[in-house]
């Protein structure tokens, strides 16, 4: 066995991975994991951390690998897990889960610069994938950001590093994200959107927020604590005042004796009655973000539908396809309104007073006495149930105890605490025991006012129920029976802001609602930058539509004009020329040599690169060694090296094929 | 470098004196164990022609370095201890009056030694150190008008410690440069520190060493260090690194033309150690950071011998 020596300031081959790219990658997979943490299980996260930790430390202490076997049981425990957890190994979430687990798998094989290469190029793209889950300005400024080690570990694989030094490595990774950020921005704007997405990322069909079109005690809890963003909303004139601040999104007719559904009415085309309207009708443009729902969501009460868009018999805007997407529209809306004042439709009558039967026979009870002590006044009624929420010991609390079968009765008479849905379900029972057309609304209230960029934020937060009763004469009219409650008892989530009328928020959280500018600007801008506003995009120099071919063509013409100034420029460069043949083969040899990875440092002698060069290609090394002596006799033994010496060299120099590929 | 590719093309210097100075360098290398490098740079630095300053923390062998230089290299050899009482006389020497002769006859000094071991030469007061730094630049001392010519060859090696600056004189920069090479020995290794602990005393071993080298032949390796090829593109590089020297933000004062010619020799000697008879870029890089270090005035706070670095990595070879 014949060891090659190696020359001092190499370590090892030189395709074997050093330490310091080793480090780099770890870091890199490290921010991958975290950029993909908020949506896989927070133990899955830490195992495969964990997992590139110790490998770290192992590799640190002792240079061993990590057997075959090892990374097998690895590859089909990631695989069961997370069919385990997510029940399917297809779809976003559970595909992230996946390549999470292989790109570590990944690190633990990577022993050679080639595995750290595609190991970075695999990172790179699961990175970018994470942008999947959110969109949001400060995601992608962070994911841009992870991109630094990524590219650093590039740089440390590349020779001529000093060796464990970080800076220079991420200088580099700095200089080239810096660099790239004109091209992504020509991307951006030029590379043609498609309509469609190409490919829709299935995500299980699990709405993760919003409302959804059912309404049982406790489901708005989750939302009521989600501080997301629902929509933003920017006013043609002045915004309505706070009290009217009601977002109506869709009316649940059917109770079944636990939740609240749209039910058949919300469906049939049963004449929705006259809207008499009263003062300016307030016309705005919401963006509703993505809530997988057919509703969308309009200030009380929508008297235009935006295009493509059904206003239904209860005066809700209804989509044929789901808000998959951020979607904007406008609507017009009367803030004074009689809904169906004259008469109600029987249909409508009877679906707005029907009740399971069976179910909870002490609020009916109740119901008919004060039906009994009112006669035929519906407004004392109405009057009664919410002086009784008032004053019969009522609570709000987002922790509400649980109901049992008989749900109203268990609310109205044992826990009496609970919020805006255990409320409106309670209220709307009430009055259709006591025969009055009653139905609950869902949607949201209230919502911050943006005074600097004159928008009104709304947040799943602000989520609500409200109902409404029809009475003679008005029509139907809206009951807050939440607003009635006099003891609040904020949870300590923070959330529930709208329910209540914003008391106990934190003190960051004005802040946070300004600052949602900037987020507005970005979901405008940047990610609704849709096929549509690139057909605008030339607008400015008078083209009013840009077709796909006109961007594809100015795509091409910019590249090559910058390609083209770039070689300029490069052309341009004071280069240094060869001082005499003999230099010019000397150059020639350190081309060939940088090809395949070997690269001379500027400073260094020609003695140590050559030494260097015959340690790192063995079968080459004699050949090397013999050029090497004669080049340096050449250069620096005679102050004017002989011709025909020089001659044998050059000759010598263009025969010289290294041997041995770097990998 | 110790490793060369050029073996074929060297013409070896005359195997004789060739031999016996690797007999030195490794005889000096028993007694300073892995001292190596600057070891080397001693000699190098004897036979560059220039005088060396050691500059190094107590107790890590510098005096031990010039004793063994002096023995193993056959030198006549002198030292001075520098206190702040120390006259310009006390090294020169002094002319006294010779009541048989009735005239007055020069008392030579310490300085008429080959080799000439100059202890914490900063604690003696400006006016001594200037007194020893004209002799090193002339080679010759003059008193009561006549100038006396110093032994041949002539060698000073002078010590300095870097802490512990009380009651001291540091050099100024520009007797600074009088130094052809500035060195310092640092702590040993291990394994060194091991040999030193158990092996037997270092003084007695001195007191043993027998010379491997003659006056005579030093100063033929010097003549032979001298016509140690340089070639055009060696000079180019010398000049880039002098010039770069000149233009660096962070140098007030870049190296000196002598600066550069001590920077050839030096790298000459370095070369002539490797056993070559021409310079290569890497004799250069080797020599440069002792030979420009102390001489490299920085614009800021910064250390000498990185910025000396720093200017080294910052030039391109051929």
């Amino acid at each position: 066995m014949k060891r090659n020596r190696t020359p001092p300031g190499t370590r090892g081959p030189a395709w074997i991975l050093a330490p310091l790219p080793f480090n780099l990658l770890c870091v890199t997979v490290g921010c991958v994991l975290l950029a993909h943490a908020p949506h896989m299980p927070a133990w899955y996260t830490a195992a495969l951390l964990a997992i590139v930790a110790v490998r770290w430390w192992q590799r640190r202490r002792q240079h061993r690998r990590v057997s075959a076997w090892l990374r097998i049981v690895l590859l089909v425990s990631v695989l069961a897990t997370t069919i385990a957890v997510y029940g399917s190994p297809f779809g976003r979430e559970p595909g992230a889960a996946i390549v999470c687990g292989l790109l570590v798998i990944k690190v633990l094989e990577s022993e050679r610069l080639r595995d750290a290469r595609m190991a970075i190029g695999f990172a790179c793209f699961i990175l970018m994938s994470a942008l999947l889950f959110d969109e949001s300005l400060w995601f992608t400024i962070m994911v841009g950001l992870m991109l630094l080690p990524a590219l650093a570990t590039l740089r440390a694989l590349e020779p001529g590093l000093p060796e464990s030094r970080w800076l220079p490595a991420f200088r580099t990774g700095g200089v080239l994200l810096a660099a790239s950020l004109p091209a992504a921005l020509l991307g951006f704007l030029l590379i043609p959107r498609l309509a469609m997405p190409l490919w829709g990322a299935p995500d299980n069909g699990v709405a993760s927020t919003g409302i959804s079109d059912r309404m049982a005690p406790g489901d708005l809890h989750s939302l009521l604590t989600n501080d997301a963003v629902a929509m933003r909303i920017g006013f043609d004139g002045a915004p309505p005042p706070d009290g009217q601040r009601y977002f109506r999104g869709m009316v649940l007719w059917d109770f079944d004796g636990q939740a609240w559904l749209p039910g058949a009415a919300a469906r049939r085309p049963w004449p929705p009655g006259r809207v008499a309207t009263r003062g300016p009708v307030t016309r705005y443009e919401v963006t509703l973000l993505a809530s997988h729902q057919h509703w969308l969501f309009a200030l009380d009460v929508p008297v235009e539908a935006p295009e493509g868009v059904q206003l239904g018999p209860d005066h809700t805007l209804w989509s044929i396809k789901p808000v998959d997407q951020t979607l904007r529209y406008r609507v017009a809306s009367a803030t004074g309104y009689r809904l169906a004042p004259e008469d109600l439709d029987p249909r409508l009558r009877a679906a707005a007073l029907e009740l399971p039967p069976g179910f909870d026979p002490r609020a009916r009870e109740l119901a008919e006495q004060w039906r009994a002590a009112a006669g035929a006044n519906d407004t004392r009624i109405i009057q009664d149930a919410l002086t009784l929420f008032h004053d019969g010991g009522f609570v709000y609390d987002l922790d509400a105890p649980p109901l049992g079968r008989d749900s109203i009765d268990d609310f109205l008479f044992d826990t009496r605490t609970g919020f805006c849905e255990h409320y409106a379900s309670a209220f709307t029972f009430l009055m259709r025991a006591a025969g009055i057309p009653a139905r609950v609304v869902v949607g949201y209230q209230g919502g911050y006012w943006n005074d600097f960029a004159h928008y009104l934020l709304i947040r799943q937060s602000d989520a609500h129920a409200w109902s409404e009763v029809w009475l003679a004469g008005r029509g139907w009219v809206r009951i807050d029976p939440t607003a009635a409650v006099s003891r609040v008892i904020m949870a300590s989530t923070g959330g529930a802001a709208g329910d209540v009328g914003g008391g106990g928020r934190n003190w960051w959280m004005p802040w946070r609602d300004r600052l949602d500018i900037v987020n507005r600007w970005w979901g405008q801008t940047v990610v609704g930058f849709d096929a549509l506003n690139q057909s605008r995009l030339f607008r400015p120099f008078g083209i009013e539509h840009t077709t796909v071919r006109m961007l594809g063509i100015t795509l091409a013409v910019i590249v090559f004009l910058a390609l083209g100034v770039g070689a300029l420029l490069t052309s341009l460069r004071p280069r240094g020329k060869p001082r005499d043949a003999l230099a010019a083969a000397q150059l020639r040899l350190q081309h060939r040599l940088a090809r395949i990875g070997i690269v001379r440092g500027m400073t260094e002698g020609p003695n140590h690169f050559y030494l260097r060069t015959a340690a790192t290609l063995p079968e080459s090394a004699p050949v090397l060694l013999d050029l090497g002596a004669e080049y340096v006799a050449l250069r620096y033994a005679y102050s004017e090296p002989p011709p025909e010496q020089v001659r044998v060299f050059v000759r010598r120099v263009r025969h010289f094929r290294p041997r041995h590929m770097v990998k | 470098m110790d490793q060369s590719l050029a073996t074929a093309t060297a013409a070896p210097i005359d195997s004789l004196p060739r031999q016996r100075l690797d007999a030195a360098l490794s005889q000096v290398n028993e007694v300073l164990v892995g001292k190596n490098r600057p070891i080397r740079m001693a000699f190098a630095c004897l036979l560059a022609g220039g005088h060396l300053l050691v500059e190094d923390v107590p107790g890590v062998g510098k005096t031990t370095l010039a004793h063994a230089l002096a023995a193993t290299l056959g030198l006549s050899f002198r030292r001075i201890q520098f206190t702040s009482d120390l006259l310009p006389s006390d090294i020169v020497g002094v002319s006294v009056f010779d009541r048989g002769s009735g005239e007055f006859r020069f008392q030579q000094g310490p300085i008429f030694a080959q080799l000439l071991l100059a202890d914490e030469i900063n604690r003696a007061t400006p006016k001594t150190q200037s007194a020893l730094l004209e002799a090193m630049a002339e080679g010759q001392v003059t008193v009561d008008g006549a100038s006396r010519m110093l032994p041949q060859p002539f060698f000073v090696v002078a010590t300095q410690n870097p802490l512990d600056m009380a009651g001291t004189y540091p050099l100024p920069d520009s007797q600074l440069d009088r130094f052809m090479l500035r060195i310092s020995l640092d702590y040993p290794d291990a394994e060194a520190e091991r040999r030193l602990l158990t092996g037997e005393n270092r003084s007695e071993m001195v007191g043993q060493l027998t010379s491997r080298l003659s006056g005579a032949d030093i100063l033929a390796l010097r003549r032979r260090a001298h016509a140690v090829t340089a070639s055009p593109a060696l000079l180019d590089y010398v000049q880039a690194l002098v010039a770069a020297s000149r233009k660096h933000p962070d140098i007030r004062t870049g190296l000196s033309p002598r600066a550069g010619l001590a920077l050839l020799a030096c790298a000459r000697a370095w070369a002539l150690l490797g056993d070559r008879d021409y310079t290569l870029p890497e004799d250069v890089q080797a020599v440069f950071v002792p030979v420009a270090g102390h001489r490299l005035i920085p614009a800021r706070s910064l250390g000498r011998d990185a910025l000396a670095q720093g200017l080294l990595e910052s030039v391109a070879v051929e």
